[in-house]
């Protein structure tokens, strides 16, 4: 492995996370909107069950503060959460690896609704959220997205010759 | 290859440092709002995203509107000077007015009110974070935006400035759980604060006893009492007075006067001499510059010629 060719894989997970923001912040109708799958977080994931030891919470943390930036919360809340299904994520990553799509898009839907509900909780404590459900639907919108997502960064991931 | 076994830090003590960086910056930011210039930093940083992320949007819109028929453009066209027609007339009988009130104010020997200088505005990202009701706007410090300045729509008040980048800035709408608006009625001129729930189409008045006179279907207006909103603007019109003596104010809801829920334009509004001012687009400035130095050379020019002839102009004076 060059380094030159490392560069150009860093800037390819770059690109990947950074299409998961502008994803994210894409303006919709309501009615959709509330459906978006939380693709800055799907796509974090992926890399850490497929790059481990490259891709981590410190990621996980820088992304997690510019969702926060993106969306206007306060500083913290989403960097937090994030690290937190980073590490479940990482810890875990070889039992995932060996999990069907299915399950897969399971887990995934858990690590999202987690993901959620702590942000949910941190908001509650800071500015009194009212509770609505429909924050929590983009789980099972997420679900349903990842195995097409996962094979799409799969085969990124081989183009590019990623271990 | 890459080597097995090697784990520089282990994964729970990232993890660990990282959720305590997390609370540090919640806490910093929440509790001691010492981020502001650090948010602006990065509110720049990020801007491209928003930026990029209107673009299938623009590009559709650029579509549908070529795509539009020749008729639709005809019908559209005359509907809109059909109401700029309307609007020159509201506007003669407008300038008469402020006229007036200007006379009239003089004559009381109050200050004269100024206008506010504007700059039109569009939303580039909506409803981004489901817990707070903001709009992100393409407009930032470089062109002059400040924190706390007040946002308008066509119709009234739709909310103010909470955070700037360089070419973006955010706005808090009226809605927003942690928003109030001064407000005064414009039949009875009773004095009540405005304050969002958390739903585009509905706002809450605090404080109000059960025999006030403020009736369903009022029209409330900005009070300018707050020091952030200007005077006279139009915020929410009342929905329903619910009179329930069990409680100890009556509960009453209004519904906001701008289309919180589809805003695309939107206003910004600049004292006339307050501290910050518009930056326009250097072009414009240019522009604006030319003029002036053209009018400067030309007033230089009329001051020259009255210089020549000081008697008419002292003739004038005691005319």
């Amino acid at each position: 492995m060059t380094s030159a060719s490392s560069l150009t894989q860093r800037l390819v997970i770059c690109a990947t996370l950074i299409i998961g923001l502008v994803l994210a912040m894409m303006p919709m109708s309501v009615g959709v909107a509330v459906w978006r799958p939380d693709w800055p977080l799907l796509i974090l994931i992926y890399w850490i069950i497929a790059l481990p030891h490259r891709i981590s919470i410190g990621i996980a943390f820088l992304l997690g503060v510019a969702v926060d930036i993106l969306l206007g919360s306060t500083f913290g809340i989403h960097a937090g959460a994030y690290a937190l299904v980073a590490y479940t994520a990482a810890r875990h990553y070889q039992r995932v690896r060996n999990f069907s799509l299915l399950h897969q898009a399971l887990l995934v839907m858990v690590l999202v609704l987690v993901e959620r509900s702590l942000v949910y909780i941190i908001e509650y404590y800071l500015h009194n959220a009212p509770l609505m459900y429909r924050y929590f639907w983009p789980a099972l919108s997420s679900a349903l997205v990842w195995p097409w997502l996962f094979l799409i960064l799969r085969k990124i991931r081989r183009r590019f010759q990623m271990v | 290859m890459n080597p097995l076994f090697v784990q520089t830090v282990s994964l729970r003590f990232r993890l660990t440092l990282a959720l305590l960086l997390a609370f540090l910056l919640i806490v910093l930011d929440h509790r001691l709002s010492v981020m502001q210039p650090t948010r602006m930093f990065l509110n720049s940083l990020v801007s491209p995203v928003q930026y990029l992320a209107v673009v299938p949007e623009q590009i559709f819109d650029r579509v549908s509107d070529t795509l539009q028929s020749r008729r639709t453009l005809r019908a559209e066209n005359e509907r809109l000077s059909l109401s700029m027609l309307e609007m020159q007339g509201q506007m003669q009988r407008f300038q008469f007015l402020v006229q007036e009130n200007e006379r009239l104010r003089n004559l009381l020997a109050t200050e004269a009110r100024e206008d506010s200088l504007r700059m039109v505005t569009e939303v580039i990202a909506v409803d981004s974070d489901a817990f707070s009701h903001q709009v992100v706007v393409n407009k930032g410090t470089a062109h002059g935006v400040y924190i706390g300045q007040p946002v308008l729509d066509e119709r009234g008040i739709v909310g103010q400035v909470t955070s700037v980048g360089l070419t973006t800035a955010r706005v808090l709408l009226l809605s927003d759980q942690s928003h109030a608006v001064p407000t005064r009625s414009e039949r009875s001129g009773i004095r009540v604060v405005v304050q969002g729930v958390g739903d585009t189409n509905q706002l809450e008045l605090m404080h109000v006893p059960h025999s006030t006179e403020l009736r369903e279907g009022d029209l409330l207006l900005s009070s300018g009492l707050g020091g952030v909103f200007p005077e006279g603007y139009p915020v929410a019109r009342i929905q329903r007075i619910i009179r329930d003596e069990s409680l100890p104010f009556a509960r009453v809801t209004a519904t906001p006067v701008a289309a919180l829920d589809r805003i695309r334009m939107l206003l910004l509004i600049w004292e006339p001499d307050g501290e910050f001012q518009p930056v326009y687009r250097p072009l414009q400035r240019a522009l604006e510059n030319l003029r002036r130095n053209g009018q400067n050379a030309s007033e230089e020019a009329t001051e020259l010629l009255r210089d020549e002839e000081p008697d008419a102009t002292e003739q004038e004076d005691a005319l």
